[in-house]
């Protein structure tokens, strides 16, 4: 109770309001109808309540408070309408705004990449390469170990089919079993072991060409229990065969081999032609072929080694394994129980398993010794000593002339075609500058060769005259100091250039001074052209300090230099001559024709003073440079914007997603 | 808070005008309040609730949790009419002189002038509650909501603001009687 008579005005006010539960005014009226002084409170709270509700409905806001409210709401903020509606409406979504986000950074990227010129083609990926490096290799290893795989495979399947054959009504022997147990472990690690070669396989392979290509190396160490079969083949171009044959044989002996085989064959020329066959010793292979060698011409030689261990190994315990059937079958048969008839079939059996051993045995033996003599085939061939019976001497010329009209003198060469000169080829060629060329090729009877050839030389300057000759073996019989000699046609080779293409022959340039720059050059020229020499280009030039340039090339003849140069005195002062000439060495030239270039200047000093100097032309560079200065640096910001815009907005992005996120969360 | 709510405040944030037109309806009577409690004006407090909308359309982006969205506006409206008390306090300085001289004494003045400078007497937040309780008729939860108080206080605000209007009032409470 004393706790509501301390709080009465919460109480009342509570009260008041409707915001007591059941039990609390129940609480508050008891204490009222104790307590005089909180009764009192009571009813002056009450009054003044009615009071304040009476003076604040005054105060309250109208019915159309919420319509005033929003029609301001509406005036002040205009809604949007047309396509502004649609893009606020779509840049509400999502999607949206992610997808302008990435448009922007792609567009700053690209920005980025204008800006420092960075190409955008990608670059030759060498991922790309490595990929295709990766690809080209497996398959390799894949090859090599499924072939060794397969043929392995098939001595498998072999044994199988035998040992399903031999197998009857008995359980399986134990040997076969365990044979092809041992065998699928070794096929694993050749598979292996080729994989991991196969790498290097394209470097081993060579190598091990050139291990074999080179006999007289030692053979690498043959393992004890390795069957190795060496061959080789040898070709020879030889004298005489039977000497040879003898001397082969006696070579074998040395070498404790044998000759196996020979035959020989008589050609139509006469020549004799065979193989020998050579057993050696593998461990003399090497030796023996060298010697072989030393007999005459090489022209072909092959050295190979056949590695038949697994298959040796697989025979050999394919053999013991029958041998225990074998025993079998006798035992069966010993003890004699059974029917007639299955004694008969035992028997049958035997036989077949019998047959088999001995097969075995026999391949066997023949790879023993196979293995134990290297083979050498000697092809044999003798020489033929054939002398040419006639010669063909074949004239070729180049001539290079250079002409004033090229194309005059093309048709004047086309119009020498006759029944002995033959034009084979005529191609007039004309570049993009306007520049005409030509090549001609013509084939001419010797009687009139010298005729055409002098003609044609008249027709323009000759820069460059060659002639080969070359003679040419024919087929017959005969010493070569009666054979007969023939002249074939002389083939000719022009080409034509227009003079002006030709290098000089001499090249000469000169500085000349003087005051009136573009006077003295209109002099040069006239000079010039009664020298015979013609103005090639010229050029004249004014800058801003009233210096005066004018650069002229001329070409004269060779004979006229000397007197052109004396008459370059009288324009004004010479200065800086320099002289280049071209020899060249085994042409024959026409030097009193022959251009010599010279390149003049002719220049002036002009004003000492520039034009740019003083305060305002201190100021204006100043600026202009102050200006190329501030650009750069715009362009430099723009660079740095553009590359750190990006990060900063996948920065910000990232935070306020995680942010997001944590918030959600929470 | 039901769902329903809580979705358009997030659809008004994210800019769903129809959503906020329906906030202005249902709200802008809170906002009237507390501006009126701080102002005691009924212009200058329309003109507070007129300029809060538009402050909380115009920067509704801020609002990271949607269920904050109505304490948000009150603290927008507050904030308003405060200013606005500022403004008005500095012109009515310059214009003392001239009120005093018009100022009546407490006890020649009419019931519901002694009501208003008891109220004016009170601090601003027991008025705002005030005007929230006698304009709108808020149950003491929702008071307290708005006006971001913690459960129970308002109370304890209310008992002690009719207790000392009740004591100024007391003269003329008696006199009617």
């Amino acid at each position: 109770m004393a706790t509501i008579h301390n709080e009465i005005e919460n109480w009342l006010a509570a009260d008041l309001h409707g915001e007591l539960s059941e039990s609390e005014q129940s609480a508050l009226h008891a204490h009222l109808v104790d307590c005089a002084a909180c009764r009192k409170a009571h009813h002056e709270t009450k009054t003044m309540n009615k009071i304040l509700e009476e003076t604040l409905a005054h105060e309250k806001p109208d019915p159309a408070f919420e319509r005033r409210m929003l029609a301001g709401f509406r005036n002040r903020i205009p809604e949007r309408t047309g396509v502004s509606k649609v893009l606020a409406n779509l840049m509400r979504l999502r999607a949206t705004q992610i997808t302008a986000v990435a448009a922007v950074l792609l567009g700053l990227v690209q920005i980025g990449r204008m800006l420092t010129g960075e190409n955008a083609a990608p670059l030759p990926s060498r991922e790309n390469y490595v990929r295709e490096g990766f690809v080209a290799q497996p398959p390799q290893a894949g090859a090599t170990g499924a072939d060794q795989s397969t043929s392995l495979a098939k001595s498998d399947e072999l044994t199988r089919g035998r040992s399903q054959d031999l197998a009857l009504n008995e359980p399986p022997p134990p040997a076969a079993p365990a044979s092809r147990s041992e065998l699928d472990k070794e096929t694993a690690a050749m598979g292996l072991a080729a994989a991991k070669v196969a790498a290097a396989t394209p470097q081993n392979l060579a190598r091990a060409e050139q291990a074999e290509a080179k006999p007289g190396e030692t053979p690498a160490p043959v393992q004890a229990n390795r069957k190795l079969i060496r061959n080789a083949t040898v070709q020879l171009e030889i004298v005489s065969f039977d000497d040879s044959v003898q001397k082969i044989t006696a070579l074998a002996n040395e070498e404790r081999g044998y000759v196996a085989t020979t035959s020989s064959e008589k050609q139509a020329n006469g020549k004799l032609r065979g193989t020998v066959v050579v057993k050696v010793l593998p461990e003399n292979l090497d030796r023996f072929l060298q010697k072989v060698r030393g007999l005459g011409e090489l022209k072909n030689q092959t050295l190979g080694t056949e590695d038949v261990t697994k298959a040796y190994l697989d025979t050999d315990a394919r053999l013991k394994n029958a041998h225990v059937i074998e025993q079998r079958l006798v035992d069966m048969l010993k003890t004699k129980t059974g029917k007639v008839s299955d004694l008969l079939q035992v028997e049958k059996e035997l036989g077949r398993v019998r047959e088999d051993i001995e097969k075995m045995q026999g391949e066997l033996k023949y790879w023993d010794s196979q293995v134990q003599f290297a083979t050498v085939t000697v092809s044999l061939a003798e020489k033929e000593m054939e002398e040419p019976a006639a010669f063909l001497i074949k004239e070729r010329s180049q001539l290079a002339l250079y002409a004033p009209d090229v194309e005059k003198i093309y048709n004047d060469i086309k119009a020498l075609a006759s029944q002995k000169v033959q034009v084979t080829n005529a191609q007039l060629n004309r570049d993009y500058s306007g520049r005409v060329s030509a090549t001609m090729s013509m084939l001419i009877a010797p009687e009139e060769s010298d005729a055409v050839i002098t003609r044609v030389k008249s027709l323009g300057r000759v820069e460059n005259f060659q002639t080969q000759t070359e003679r040419i073996a024919q087929g017959g019989s005969g010493m070569s100091e009666n054979a007969k000699t023939k002249r074939d046609k002389v083939e000719l080779n022009i080409t034509i250039s227009r003079e002006e293409q030709e290098q000089a022959f001499q090249q000469t340039s000169l500085r000349i001074r003087t005051s009136s720059v573009d006077e003295r050059a209109k002099d040069l020229r006239a000079v010039a052209e009664k020298q015979g020499g013609r103005v090639r280009s010229s050029t004249f030039s004014r800058d801003p300090n009233g210096r005066e340039l004018a650069n002229v090339w001329l070409r004269v003849p060779m004979k006229n230099y000397p007197t052109l140069m004396q008459s370059l005195d009288s324009l004004g002062k010479v200065e800086n001559v320099t002289v280049q000439r071209q020899d060249r060495t085994g042409t024959q030239i026409d030097e009193a024709n022959a251009p010599a270039d010279i390149s003049i200047q002719v220049y002036s000093q002009g004003n000492i003073v520039s034009h740019e100097s003083g305060l305002l032309a201190t100021l204006r560079r100043t600026l202009a440079q102050s200006a190329g200065a501030i650009m750069w640096s715009l362009r430099m910001i723009g660079v740095a914007i553009a590359f750190l815009a990006p990060w900063v907005i996948a920065i910000v992005g990232v935070i306020w997603i995680t942010q997001r996120v944590v918030r959600a969360k929470r | 808070m039901d769902a329903s709510k809580s979705e358009q405040y997030e659809a008004a944030i994210h800019g769903d005008r129809e959503a906020f037109e329906m906030i202005i309806r249902t709200h802008s009577r809170t906002l009237f309040a507390i501006a009126y409690g701080v102002l005691q004006n009924r212009e200058e407090a329309e003109d507070v609730v007129q300029d809060s909308l538009v402050k909380a359309w115009k920067t509704r982006w801020r609002v990271r949790d949607a269920g904050k969205f109505p304490a948000w506006l009150a603290t927008i409206a507050r904030h308003r009419a405060h200013d606005i008390f500022r403004k008005r306090r500095a012109v009515s300085l310059s214009n003392e002189t001239i009120e005093a001289t018009e100022s009546h004494p407490a006890d020649t003045m009419a019931i519901d002038q002694q009501l208003h400078s008891a109220l004016a007497a009170l601090p601003e937040l027991h008025r705002t509650a005030l005007t929230l309780r006698y304009f709108e008729e808020m149950d003491y939860r929702t008071i307290e909501n708005t006006l971001g108080l913690t459960n129970g206080a308002l109370r304890g605000i209310l008992g002690r603001a009719l207790a000392s209007m009740r004591k100024q009032l007391r003269p003329a409470l008696a006199s009617p009687d």
